[in-house]
């Protein structure tokens, strides 16, 4: 990510303007690669080498000083240093200070010139010199570097100039349009994996804030603002890193807006608008492919005790009551047609099942199961809330680590014979 | 009705089932449509509390994870009749508030006190990873079982832990609900944009902030009573000098610069003010040192303004003169323990490795930095150079004379800084030296760091010799 100092916007009538990169920008890939190059040849270089040789290309090359300076740190990042403790000189120095620490406190010398040839005189010169304090940052070698290309690097300089930006601020609105369920699935993933909360609005359907009309016209096109638990309370920069690691996934979704309010220390609030034409490509990986190892567990389970059921990563996107929104992780099919989805609550989701109960506390025809983790039961509070929901008690079920068939299939067979 | 529910979430409280006519008074209380619940603050947890007992209203409360904890003291310790007090009217106010003592006055020893006395799970937060350390040490000490630490790579829970105030912002929405006793030592960093949150996240009814100077140049320290209570006890060091404290002078020295230096100083300062003046940057505005630090980075000229200016500061923190101005106390205080400070690391190691003593700043790991420390105690180390790492409550009581090479123009930082040297210790006569290069912008920082009453009430000998 970039510190504040190596951020690059310009700010017209209240509004910030990031100034990217263009990732095609010929001469900037050049400097790009042979900023790359240079650390991919820093391997066991100590770290003033390699910022001297970086800093070599940056005061030689055309271009903006800050953005080549950012695309350094971006690559610092990517660079890892040995920082272990140098047994070798801690002994040396401590031998070295406990004499000194003895000269000084048991004798003046006439001049430092004297002190200076008395050290010198028991300790190696050449040591003193090269080794005293050879351990420190600058001094550390380089262990590993991940390298990328030239490109990708632009690119990544692009999204960490609005991660940078996004540090100041309290609360994003997004408006999605066109995502497939998957997508806005991994999306929420991300919102919950970052302790995030949201509000969402879909076309059509009424709110605090409604829609313009030709959004309320599109079918697909969600407005989700997202913000931290004390948004409720205070105006806070709290989860400011939460929203900027959270902005990676956004870039995932095929149409995509986004507002915030920044505010830098001292001064007044501007807007950053932001929308996919802003051209940055996705920087994280997608998994939307991926078939996680609980799921291949838990097919291969489902697999053993029925052939009645299939299951599938959820893709389902179900709307609930109230405006709310639940994107299911698993979706089981039967050889009728049936089908249903499963919902999940980890120990870390306690505050999502309550308010998922709370949801679903007067519903009974939603296509939803719950498991909750037996982690999450032993809080009182949760275990009460369980015991209190009708849903539950006939949709709802506990598990240890992965979801099993004993508990699950009797609700299934149940919604069968419905 | 199902009764009323209070749980913690992520450093919140959530409440369900509020009757109607409550709903408008619990303390901060709001409706979350994000999660249909009604949530609070969690700082709020013993305001809402003692609501719902005052109208008499049943409740469930899973929110707090804590029980009373039979703490025993394995030492003894008597304390002065000001720590009593101060203990006291910590009981007064409601068990919460501030407590401002001169550094080395016991701060430590009132919340050991309190910690025996309450009886509850405590959570002391410290700013430093040394000072986790030091607190770690003397809770073990003091109470002879196990005490958590929570940052600096440690993630240990007890019902004694120490975090820091950066680890307790991260994870004060996991654990925020299972301490009844927040301990915030050097709390006057609590108003801060991001440290604050580890006392809003929290639901300990019980507060404690300990601190040599709660008043604040922003004027935050508003914030500060706000969320650990009023400043409930407070004695000046001035109050305590040469009865719990050592006697003290504080000698400035004003430090005639090289004639190349002076030359290569006055160079830097005329292009760093000359750009100042061009772009029509006002310093002395909030905003003063980032429109600087913008314009500088836009053009050429703006970028060697900005090289200037570090070479002036840099030139009237570390000059030669200093430097032997620093022999010349070693010298002087031969036998003696001293501290040497800087303000920045660059200039912390080229003293020590001019004089080849040991120098302690947030690089030295953490084995060795211990060493250095435990060597500095225990005398093995007359001399230890630091730049800022040992500003803030790090004890080390034997430490009589402190050499003020650079520093920034914080009250704070040069109060706290003399109060390393001024624990009691028998027939101990603690002395600190300013070094003040002469003619530079340095004259007018001390001049203003000055006003503060430790300065005021010490013995204070100006001193503008030119070292042989």
């Amino acid at each position: 990510m970039l510190t504040k100092n190596l951020l690059r916007y310009k700010i017209q009538n209240g509004r910030i303007l990031p100034q990217f990169v263009n990732p095609a920008d010929s001469q900037l890939l050049a400097i790009a690669e042979q900023l790359i190059a240079v650390f991919e040849a820093a391997p066991n270089k100590p770290r003033a080498t390699l910022l001297e040789t970086s800093k070599q290309i940056i005061d030689s090359t055309p271009g903006v000083p800050i953005v080549k300076r950012g695309l350094e740190k971006l690559l610092l990042d990517r660079t890892e240093f040995d920082t272990a403790p140098n047994e070798e000189l801690i002994a040396f120095r401590q031998k070295l200070f406990t004499e000194t620490s003895r000269l000084l406190s048991r004798e003046t010398f006439p001049n430092y010139a004297d002190y200076q040839l008395f050290v010198q005189a028991q300790f190696d010169e050449a040591e003193l010199g090269t080794k005293l304090y050879a351990d420190l940052p600058s001094c550390q070698p380089v262990l590993a570097f991940k390298t990328l290309s030239a490109e990708r690097l632009l690119h990544r300089y692009n999204a960490a100039q609005v991660q940078g930006l996004l540090l100041h601020c309290n609360t994003l609105t997004l408006k999605l349009a066109d995502s497939m369920t998957a997508e806005l699935r991994q999306l929420f993933k991300y919102l919950r994996f970052h302790q995030l909360l949201c509000t969402i609005q879909r076309s059509g359907r009424h709110g605090d804030a409604p829609l313009q009309k030709q959004e309320k016209q599109n079918e697909n096109l969600y407005r989700i603002t997202v913000d931290g638990p004390l948004n409720l309370f205070y105006k806070t920069k709290r989860y400011g890193m939460n929203l900027a690691n959270f902005f990676v996934a956004l870039l995932h979704q095929p149409k995509w807006e986004l507002t915030a309010e920044l505010q830098f220390r001292n001064s007044q609030p501007y807007r950053l608008c932001l929308d996919e034409s802003c051209g940055i490509k996705p920087i994280s990986q997608q998994f939307l492919a991926y078939i996680p190892e609980d799921i291949q567990l838990f097919q291969a389970m489902l697999r053993n005790k029925t052939e009645a059921w299939d299951i599938r990563p959820g893709s389902q996107f179900l709307p609930l009551a109230g405006d709310f929104y639940c994107f299911p992780d698993y979706t089981l099919v039967h050889e009728s047609g049936v089908s249903t989805a499963i919902e999940l609550f980890h120990p870390w989701h306690q505050g999502h099942l309550i308010a998922r109960l709370n949801t679903l506390a007067e519903q009974t025809c939603v296509p939803l199961i719950l498991g909750v983790s037996k982690e999450l039961e032993k809080k009182p509070f949760i275990a009460e809330a369980l015991a209190a929901s009708a849903y539950f008690s006939q949709f709802g079920f506990t598990f240890r680590d992965v979801p099993t068939m004993g508990s699950l299939l009797p609700i299934l067979n149940s919604l069968v014979n419905q | 009705m199902a009764p009323l529910k209070i749980n913690f979430d992520k450093g919140t409280l959530i409440l369900q089932n509020v009757p109607k006519p409550l709903q408008a008074q619990l303390a901060d209380t709001h409706w979350d449509e994000r999660t249909l619940t009604f949530r609070a603050p969690a700082y709020r947890y013993r305001q809402i509390i003692s609501q719902l007992r005052a109208h008499d209203i049943p409740y469930q409360d899973t929110a707090r994870q804590f029980t009373l904890e039979p703490f025993t003291l394995q030492k003894t310790t008597r304390p002065y009749s000001y720590q009593t007090e101060a203990i006291d009217a910590w009981h007064a106010n409601g068990k919460r508030g501030v407590v401002s003592l001169p550094t080395g006055a016991g701060k430590t020893l009132i919340a050991i006190l309190l910690i025996a006395e309450m009886q509850r799970p405590t959570l002391v937060h410290v700013p430093t990873i040394d000072l986790m350390h030091q607190w770690y040490t003397v809770l073990t000490e003091h109470f002879g079982q196990a005490v958590g630490l929570y940052g600096g790579g440690y993630h240990e829970l007890e019902t004694l832990t120490v975090t820091t105030y950066q680890s307790a912002v991260m994870h004060a929405p996991y654990y925020g609900n299972r301490f009844g006793l927040a301990i915030f030592d050097e709390c006057h960093h609590l108003p801060g944009e991001q440290y604050q949150y580890a006392a809003l996240s929290s639901i300990a009814p019980f507060r404690l902030g300990l601190t040599a100077t709660p008043e604040r140049v922003d004027g935050k320290e508003t914030r500060l009573y706000a969320l650990l209570g009023e400043c409930c006890y407070e004695a000046r060091v001035h109050e305590l000098s040469g009865k719990t404290l050592s006697e003290y002078r504080v000698v400035t020295i004003a430090v005639e610069m090289e004639d190349t230096e002076r030359v290569q100083y006055e160079e830097a300062r005329r292009v760093y003010l000359t750009f100042l003046k061009q772009a029509k940057i006002n310093m002395g505005t909030p905003r003063g040192w980032h429109t600087f630090l913008w314009k500088a980075s836009q053009t050429e000229e703006g970028r060697a303004a900005f090289k200037a200016y570090l070479t002036q500061k840099q030139l009237s923190f570390a000059s030669t003169t200093k430097r032997e101005w620093v022999w010349k106390l070693i010298q002087r205080h031969c036998g003696d323990r001293i501290l040497i400070f800087t303000q920045d690391n660059d200039t912390a190691y080229q003293l020590g490795t001019r004089f080849f003593l040991p120098v302690l700043t947030h690089q030295t790991k953490l084995k060795e930095r211990n060493a250095f420390l435990n060597g500095f105690r225990d005398g093995t180390y007359s001399i230890l150079v630091t730049s800022k790492v040992l500003n803030e409550g790090v004890d080390v009581p034997e430490a009589n004379v402190a050499i003020i090479v650079s520093g920034s123009g914080s009250v704070r930082e040069h109060v706290q800084r003399l109060g390393r040297i001024l624990r009691k210790r028998e027939g101990k006569q603690a002395v600190l030296y300013e070094l003040i290069s002469k003619q530079t912008g340095e004259h007018f920082v001390n001049k203003r760091r000055r006003q503060h009453h430790a300065y005021q009430s010490s013995r204070h000998t100006p001193c503008a010799v030119k070292p042989k």
